[in-house]
């Protein structure tokens, strides 16, 4: 069977728009968290948020956008994307870059390309807000293939001129991981040399908000703990946004390229909860299922793991659920060490599968395990697993990364060291 | 030959705060608008017409240096225009203007001239 491995990666994050600046970020624990006034509202709880820097997208018009100048895109590449869709673009080209692909690679038909945003609420809004203002009798050509769900695949498929398969995922916080994992599927059958995995999502208003309503976000003030995955007095996420892409290709395909390579995906998995609409299994049933099936997927044995990449967006009731799951596949005592980078990060929503499984690549590749930032009291729940406060120097041998989205869907992958 | 699809009149008068929809363009932009707003100047909407096309146009301009901004230039051929950037503009028109446009009209539409007078005659039968 073809193998997958991971030839590329690119970052737009709260923590940095370099795979540098982010590594370095990991390393060091520092968190990439600002305070924020939500619509120029001083009564509005939430507080925190991990927004990219060196981007102005507050406008809904894109000519009124800024960004970092190494990057230059055509009118004709940005008229038609929303804010999220501008940092997939400067995340693809630093993708593209890394895994020294070139236009002409990715238009051969054998390049696919799979997305995952929640598409943009922000733009989605104004949009509406202009029809209904003209009583629907006109509206911007460009509202729906802007910030529909879908509209990272329709952009980026156009500008980049994939041939291949084109697809977007949606199941909330675990969508860029079922990019991922049907990344993974479409390499190793053999459908597909390699495959784009883009994730991208906005921190406006729009997008962030919702989730207040859901009593989601922690209310704490204080970037520097409002985010603490494991801590006992965690009291919710908070929201990030960016974009996060990898480039997933076959390994002989890699060979023959002599493209360098991260990371093996090894394997993956899903399984649902059956449970409820929003909340976690309190057992963790569905995401322990995940982590078995893309164990047995990889095959790789609980104590093959060195290092688990957490979903844990520091929600009380979620952290607990996922510490019950890890619990049930690898004991209690010993096993890997856990963290969630999303004490540094923010909980990216549907970026955040690829996001950390291109965290994984990194500590793969250069050798660490990124420490529990913020982690000071942690959760008797999570008596039992291993949470480092620092950072672990150290090449992992395989790790696994974990997701979890609304209605109980859970998405785990398996990366290893590549040995040809 | 008449219309399949009639447009209704249009339901609102035309926007009284240019500012925000012209403020990007160039100030030539407003000043025109002003000008045809106020004396119904032919020129003055022949400039706003071609500034308005310029901030629709998709492409660099620099990568067509050609470009002529003349009467009978050619959206798509002459300037480089593609659907979505000619229905954008198009909705540029409606919204300043509070008119609506239907699909065959906007397929009539070739030229910056047509454009031009297509603006005009659509205002002309709105006052009416």
């Amino acid at each position: 069977m073809p193998r997958a491995v991971i030839t590329g990666v690119g970052f737009i994050t709260s923590i940095g728009n370099s795979r540098t600046d982010v590594e370095r970020s990991l390393r060091e624990l520092r968190h990439g968290f600002k305070n924020v006034e939500f619509l120029g509202n001083p009564r509005i709880a939430v507080r925190v948020v991990g927004a990219v820097e060196g981007f102005a997208t507050d406008s809904p018009n894109w000519r009124d956008w800024t960004y970092p100048e190494r990057y230059r895109f055509a009118p004709e590449a940005l008229r038609s994307v929303s804010p999220h869709g501008l940092y997939a673009l400067c995340a693809c080209e630093q993708a593209l870059e890394d895994a020294r692909l070139g236009a002409a690679d990715l238009s051969d038909g054998e390049t696919g390309l799979f997305c995952a945003s929640a598409g943009s609420p922000f733009l989605f809004h104004h949009h509406l807000r202009q029809l209904e203002e003209a009583r629907g009798e006109r509206g911007s050509p460009m509202g729906m293939v802007s910030s529909i769900a879908g509209t990272l695949n329709f952009n980026l498929a156009a500008h980049y001129h994939i041939r291949g398969a084109v697809c977007g995922f949606v199941s909330a916080c675990a969508s860029s991981s079922h990019a991922l994992g049907y990344a993974i599927d479409e390499v190793r059958l053999g459908r597909q040399k390699r495959v784009l995995v883009v994730g991208a999502e906005e921190t406006h208003a729009e997008t962030v908000l919702p989730f207040a309503a859901m009593r989601a976000l922690s209310v704490n003030p204080d970037p520097g703990s409002a985010s603490r995955p494991f801590d006992r007095r965690r009291d919710g996420f908070v929201s990030s946004g960016g974009a996060a892409v990898m480039v997933v290709e076959e390994a002989g395909q890699a060979a023959e390229r002599r493209a360098p390579v991260y990371a093996e995906l090894a394997g993956w998995g899903q399984a649902g909860d059956g449970h409820n609409v929003a909340l976690s299994h309190p057992e963790g049933a569905g995401l322990a299922q995940a982590m078995r099936r893309a164990l047995r997927d990889a095959q790789t044995p609980p104590e093959g793991i060195d290092y688990v990449n957490a979903h844990a967006t520091s929600t009380p009731m979620g952290d607990r659920s996922e510490a019950a799951a890890l619990r049930a596949v690898f004991g209690a005592g010993g096993g890997p060490a856990i963290s969630s980078t999303k004490a540094l990060t923010g909980h990216a929503l549907s970026m955040a599968g690829v996001l950390e499984a291109a965290i994984c690549a990194l500590a793969v590749r250069d050798g660490f395990v990124p420490g529990c930032a913020h982690l000071e009291e942690p959760d008797p729940a999570c008596d039992g697993l291993r949470l480092p406060l620092a950072t672990v120097e150290g090449r992992p041998r395989a790790v696994l990364n974990n997701s979890s989205g609304f209605g109980g869907s859970n998405v785990c992958h398996v990366l290893k060291a590549f040995s040809a | 030959m008449s219309q399949a699809h009639p447009v209704p009149p249009p339901s609102a008068e035309p926007d009284h705060n240019p500012r925000e929809k012209l403020g990007r363009l160039p100030p030539a932009a407003l000043s025109s608008y002003d000008e045809f707003m106020g004396t119904g100047s032919e020129q003055a909407l022949g400039v706003l017409v071609v500034e308005v096309l310029k901030y629709c146009l998709a492409k660099n301009l620099d990568q067509k240096a050609d470009v002529r901004w003349v009467e009978d230039a050619r959206l798509v051929e002459d300037l480089g225009f593609d659907s979505l950037a000619t229905i954008e503009t198009v909705f540029f028109f409606e919204d300043l203007f509070h008119i609506s446009v239907s699909n065959e009209e906007i397929a009539k539409v070739k030229t910056l001239g047509d454009l031009r007078q297509f603006v005009r005659g659509k205002l002309e039968a709105g006052k009416a």
